[in-house]
This record gives structure tokens, C-alpha cells and sequence, in this order.
């Protein structure tokens, strides 16, 4: 659903094309500038073909400052920020050994385990001290350690599978175990905004992928009963299996997915279900058991389930929580546990000490205090933004937030604006959003204390008025607004 | 003036160079930029009105042949090179022939063309030249010529 006004709109595209002619001249005046120089590599192929960097090189470098800064602490609330300066109008950047203390909004830092935490950090330390801090090798060989095969039953557990298997890279996990499952003959079907990690397992596993449009239920059926009556592309025999992907929470929507409703589609048409719960897995749900808790249906329903480690429980890695069979099947052919090198142990521990703190199995309820604490972080943090006339993407309870900005020169301006205030966040763009829609993701956690998020707010509500993005009227009008929009819905 | 806000919901496409052809506002934004080429046409040479509209279609001929027909591929590396063969206009809407962008896509050179000729009272120089233009893009959009490359030229 795409909302935004339609000067907006005409003026975004105005921009991309005032952007792209410029980059075209630029071009145009480097090929005459180059003619004269000496080609010295004559005979090998050029590196890029045509136009394959262009969008790099004349609109993502000309923004680049406020991508891939480099931090100096850890990720907590308050994070360190290294200055850099550029000499060349932002081709080359340079850091200086300053430091920026910014109020952290772009870290997904959901439950606050991102930096030390009393009962995690010291049996990290623990653990460095006896494990150290890698296996050394991959987990059919040596490096299945205790610590390995605990967090293997604890994943399962916590999110109420038979069985999990881990890895190291929560990448990986996805685009390794879709072509382990599923290969040519076999049908993937994927909601059309899932993650480029999803993508490229699709793509290398060999199997036909479709498309079904965002969060939509109806067209997932239609795109069903279209594909299951063609079949296979040029045999037209029936398909060997056909898996639906779709994500707990989208990272760029902050929304939820429709679970019920589409598992009842898949189970009419007898399609299995791969549920990736990267960002909903310990953030949402009442016990912190992802999507499945918040939105009730039984974790059994759901074929596989993948999640990842590094957003609500401050590590790094992803697993695979299935039925025994499938796990026992994934364990003997997925070549990322059979080739590569297994979780670092200290990882391991810090997810495994997450856990216990979420499950309360630590002798404390601070699980259920940082639960309920970005719980009422996201639902606040939304509402001020709402009444102060941003565009707030993302739904009730969801600790992501993108604020739409919409024109190409308004990401550096609140990027850097906000920087000079001391906040640090996130700015997406095209080619990992639409080219209309352009973002600034604001991913709430559980440690930013109630002045932190005041702090926040204000310094957003000014940046807001000085780079135009409150698009929407304020109040009362809002109200009206957001009835006629639940008539058209 | 009342706030107007669109609300779509965009077919998925998953080729992000095309993608943005399909929001809301795009036709209206080439028009007005046509519209504003030939005021600022007027103002920098001075010309009269027919003039103007003639240098606007040329000019317009050439870019538009040169980005929708003349080059291949996308401007990032993302796709892995799946549209390397295709130029834009082959790309947009996946392929399919005769959707509504097309038509549009179709119907303004055409446009541009009456309003050229028309404003230069068809005087012998600038029809000819407005004529090939319009006849070149015109074929060029046909849905016949998909995926043709006559003579090999621009082949791969």
C-alpha cells in the first residue's frame, strides 16, 4: 500500500531524472576527457559491462557519508560514531580519530543484549576463557562443541519445534538450506518483498520462483491455483513440492505478515511454509516467541522456521527449527554445516544466555520487563511520530519504524542533520527500497530509557521541519485522514 | 490548495530498473517536463513558438530512442546481468506487449509530432525532420520489434 502525496510524488521523479542526467553528462564529459589516455590493459574484458555501476558511481557516492559509518563501541543505546571528512566531494572518505557520542536508532538492538549485560557478559567471558574464541574447524569434524548442541535443543524449545540446527551467518542460513531443500521440478513461491537473502537461495537452488504480491493472501491463491494448474514450465508435469517463503517482519515495512490467513491458503493447496523470523524471533509475542505467539497460530503449522541471532539476542548466526527428519536431512546435505566452519563458542554462549534471560529461566524476570519495555518504546515512540506528521510505516507493536522521506536529497540532508544532533540513524534507498520510496528505519530497543526516546523524538520533530518530511497535517486532521483511508481499505 | 495523497498498490515487479515506472504521478511528470523544455527552449533561443516545439520533439526524439531503445541493461549490478540483452523499453512491464505504459509511451512522440508540425505550418525543413523522428520511434515501439535488432545493429 503505497501512500504519499502527489506533488511528492511528482517532484521525487523529477529529482531521479535531474540525478540522472547530471550522472549522464558526467559520464559523457569523462569518456571525452579519457579519449586521449593510453588504454594499458588492451585486450581483456572491462571489469563492468556498460552501465552496470552507474547508479553506484554518480548517486549512491555522491551520499556516501552517510552509509557504512564506522562505530567505536558497542551498540547500545548511546553509540560511538567515528568522524569522517572527505576531500573529493565524498568519492573517498577518511577517517579522523574522532568520536561522536549519537543516541543509537539504527542498531537492531530489540532487547537491549547488544552491549554487556549482568547475566550474559560474564558467562561469555566464561566461555571465551574455555572454549576460546573459534571451533577451528566445521561441525562434522570438531567443532560440535557442548555449548553447540545446547543451544540446538534451546532454540528448538524456545520456539516450539522438534529440532534446530544452527549457523554461523544468518545470510547464509537462508541462501544455503533453500537449495538444500528444494531443487529444479519444485516450485518457491515468495512474497515479493523478502530479503535479498531469500532471493539468492531461490535463485541458486534451481527452482522456478514466483512472485506473490506483498502481505496479500488472495493473490497468493491466485498465484497457487495459476501454478499448480500449469505445472512445471515446459513438461507441464505436476510440480515435486512447492514451498510459500515469507518473513515475520519485513525490515523495510516494519509490518507483520499475514500468518493465519495465508497458512490457511497454503494448507488448502497443500504448499509447505518457510517462516523467516530474523526480526520478529524474541521481540514480538507475549514470552518473546516471535510471530507465531503474537498472531496465534501453532508453530507446528509452519514447516520450517528460520530465524536469526543477531537482532534480539546479541550475537551472530541463524538457525533452522524443523521436525526431526527435516533437520536430520538438513544436517547430512547442507553444505554450510557440512563445509563451513561452525558458530564461535563465546556466540554461541551469549545466545544461549539470551535465551535463558528471555525465558526467565535465569532466577529473574528481566526477560519479561525488557519484553514489555520495547513493547511500550515501539507503541510510544510511533504514536508521537504520528502526531507530530511523519509517514510512519509498520504496524502495532512492531519495534521497526521507517519514516518515509521520499526525495533522493532528503536522505543525506536528515542523515547528516540528524548526525549534527547527535542521533544516529539509518537511511535506505533505492535499489533496497522502491525507487519512490526512500527511508529512514528507526529500530526502537529495549534499552532506551523513556529521556532517550524524548530526546529522539525532539531531535527528529526539528530535523523533520527543517527537511520537509512531515507529510502528513497534524492532529486533527490526521484523524480525518486516517478515517477516509480505513473507508478505501 | 487541498493536500491530494495517491494510494496504489503497484503490481510486484521485480526489475528495479522498470519498477518505477509504475507509481503514481510518472505520466504527469513527463508531460510537465515537456511542457517546461519548451518554455525554457522559448526562452534561451528566442525562437518562435513553432520552433520551439520542433527543437522539443528532436530533442526528445534523441534522448528517449538513446535511453528507452539504444542502451541495455540496468544501471546496478544487483540483477546479476539478467537484463543485459534487453534495452528498457523491452524490459518494462515484464515483456508484455500493449499494456497501458506502452500505449502512453506510444502515443506521446505522436502527440508531439502534431503539436511540431502543426505550430510550424508543416513548412518543408522541420516536417521532414519531425516526420523521421516520429517514425523512428514510433516502429521502434511496436510490438513487433521486440527484441529485433535489424541488421545486427546493437546486438550483443
Amino acid at each position: 500500500m503505497v501512500r504519499l502525496p502527489y506533488f511528492t510524488a511528482l517532484t521525487t521523479l523529477f529529482s531521479y531524472g535531474l540525478l540522472f542526467a547530471f550522472g549522464q553528462m558526467r559520464d559523457l564529459f569523462r569518456k571525452i576527457l579519457d579519449l586521449p589516455k593510453s588504454k594499458k590493459v588492451q585486450g581483456y574484458a572491462p571489469i563492468c559491462l556498460g552501465l552496470e555501476d552507474f547508479y553506484t558511481r554518480r548517486l549512491y557516492l555522491r551520499a556516501q557519508d552517510c552509509f557504512g559509518r564506522p562505530i567505536a563501541s558497542a551498540p547500545d543505546s548511546w553509540i560511538d560514531v567515528v568522524d569522517r571528512y572527505s576531500n573529493d566531494n565524498n568519492k573517498t572518505l577518511h577517517r579522523t580519530s574522532n568520536i561522536t557520542k549519537c543516541l543509537n536508532l539504527g542498531s537492531y538492538n530489540y532487547l537491549g543484549f547488544a552491549a554487556a549485560d549482568e547475566y550474559c557478559t560474564p558467562r561469555v567471558i566464561e566461555s571465551l576463557k574455555q572454549y576460546s574464541p573459534g571451533t577451528c574447524s566445521v561441525r562434522v569434524d570438531g567443532g560440535t562443541t557442548k555449548l553447540h548442541t545446547e543451544l540446538e535443543e534451546l532454540a528448538a524449545r524456545f520456539v516450539g519445534k522438534p529440532a534446530a540446527i544452527l549457523f554461523g551467518m544468518g545470510y547464509v542460513t537462508n541462501s544455503a538450506i533453500i537449495p538444500a531443500l528444494i531443487g529444479k521440478g519444485g516450485l518457491i513461491i515468495s512474497d515479493s518483498l523478502n530479503h535479498n537473502s531469500i532471493v539468492n537461495g531461490a535463485r541458486g537452488s534451481g527452482a522456478t520462483v514466483r512472485v506473490f504480491q506483498h502481505n496479500t493472501p488472495s493473490h497468493l491463491e491466485e498465484v497457487l491455483r495459476e501454478q499448480i494448474a500449469e505445472g512445471q514450465p515446459r513438461t507441464h508435469r505436476p510440480w515435486k513440492k512447492i514451498i510459500v517463503i515469507l518473513e515475520g517482519i519485513y525490515s523495510m515495512e516494519g509490518e507483520l505478515c499475514k500468518l493465519p490467513e495465508i497458512m490457511a491458503v497454503c494448507k488448502k493447496y497443500k504448499a509447505y511454509t518457510y517462516l523467516d523470523e530474523a526480526h520478529s524471533i524474541g521481540a514480538i509475542g507475549k514470552t518473546g516467541r516471535g510471530v507465531c505467539e503474537l498472531l496465534g497460530v501453532d508453530p507446528a503449522d509452519v514447516d520450517i522456521m528460520m530465524g536469526t541471532f543477531t537482532k534480539s539476542f546479541g550475537s551472530c548466526g541463524g538457525y533452522i527449527a524443523a521436525s526431526k527428519e527435516i533437520i536430520q536431512y538438513l544436517k547430512h546435505t547442507c553444505p554450510a554445516h557440512l563445509y563451513g566452519t561452525s558458530m564461535s563458542p563465546p556466540a554461541v554462549q551469549q545466545v544461549i544466555s539470551a535465551i535463558k534471560v528471555i525465558l526467565g529461566e535465569d532466577g529473574s524476570n528481566r526477560g519479561a520487563q525488557k519484553l514489555a519495555q520495547i513493547r511500550d518504546n515501539s507503541n510510544f515512540f510511533r504514536s508521537e511520530l504520528h502526531k507530530m506528521g511523519f509517514e510512519v510505516l509498520g504496524d502495532e507493536d512492531s519495534p521497526v519504524m521507517p519514516i518515509m522521506l521520499y526525495n533522493p536529497a532528503k536522505i543525506p540532508a536528515f542523515s547528516r542533520e540528524c548526525l549534527k544532533q547527535n542521533v544516529a540513524v539509518v537511511t535506505v534507498a533505492f535499489p533496497a527500497t522502491p525507487l519512490l520510496l526512500a527511508r529512514a528505519r528507526i529500530c526502537i530497543s529495549a534499552s532506551h530509557s523513556r529521556e532517550d526516546l524524548m530526546k529522539g523524538l525532539e531531535v527528529l520533530s526539528k530535523v523533520g521541519d527543517l527537511v520537509g518530511i512531515k507529510y502528513f497535517p497534524v492532529e486533527s486532521e490526521n484523524s480525518h485522514a486516517e478515517a477516509k483511508l480505513k473507508k478505501l481499505e | 490548495m487541498a493536500k491530494l495523497y495517491k494510494q496504489t498498490v503497484p503490481p510486484p515487479d521485480m526489475n528495479k530498473n522498470t519498477e518505477w515506472f509504475m507509481y503514481p504521478g510518472v505520466w504527469t511528470i513527463y508531460i510537465l517536463i515537456l511542457f517546461f523544455s519548451w518554455l525554457i527552449v522559448l526562452s534561451i533561443f528566442g525562437c518562435n513558438a513553432g520552433m520551439a516545439w520542433t527543437l522539443v520533439n528532436l530533442f526528445h526524439s534523441v534522448i528517449t530512442y538513446y535511453f528507452f531503445h539504444w542502451k541495455k541493461g540496468t544501471p546496478f549490478a544487483e540483477d546479476q546481468g539478467m537484463y543485459n540483452n534487453l534495452t528498457w523499453w523491452e524490459q518494462i512491464d515484464n515483456g508484455k506487449q500493449l499494456t497501458r505504459n506502452r500505449k502512453f509511451l506510444t502515443v506521446v512522440p505522436v502527440v508531439l509530432y502534431l503539436i511540431a508540425s502543426h505550430t510550424t505550418d508543416y513548412q518543408n525543413p522541420w516536417l521532414v525532420l519531425n516526420t523521421f523522428a516520429v517514425f523512428v520511434l514510433v516502429i521502434a515501439k511496436l510490438p513487433n520489434m521486440h527484441k529485433v535488432r535489424i541488421f545486427g545493429i546493437n546486438a550483443d
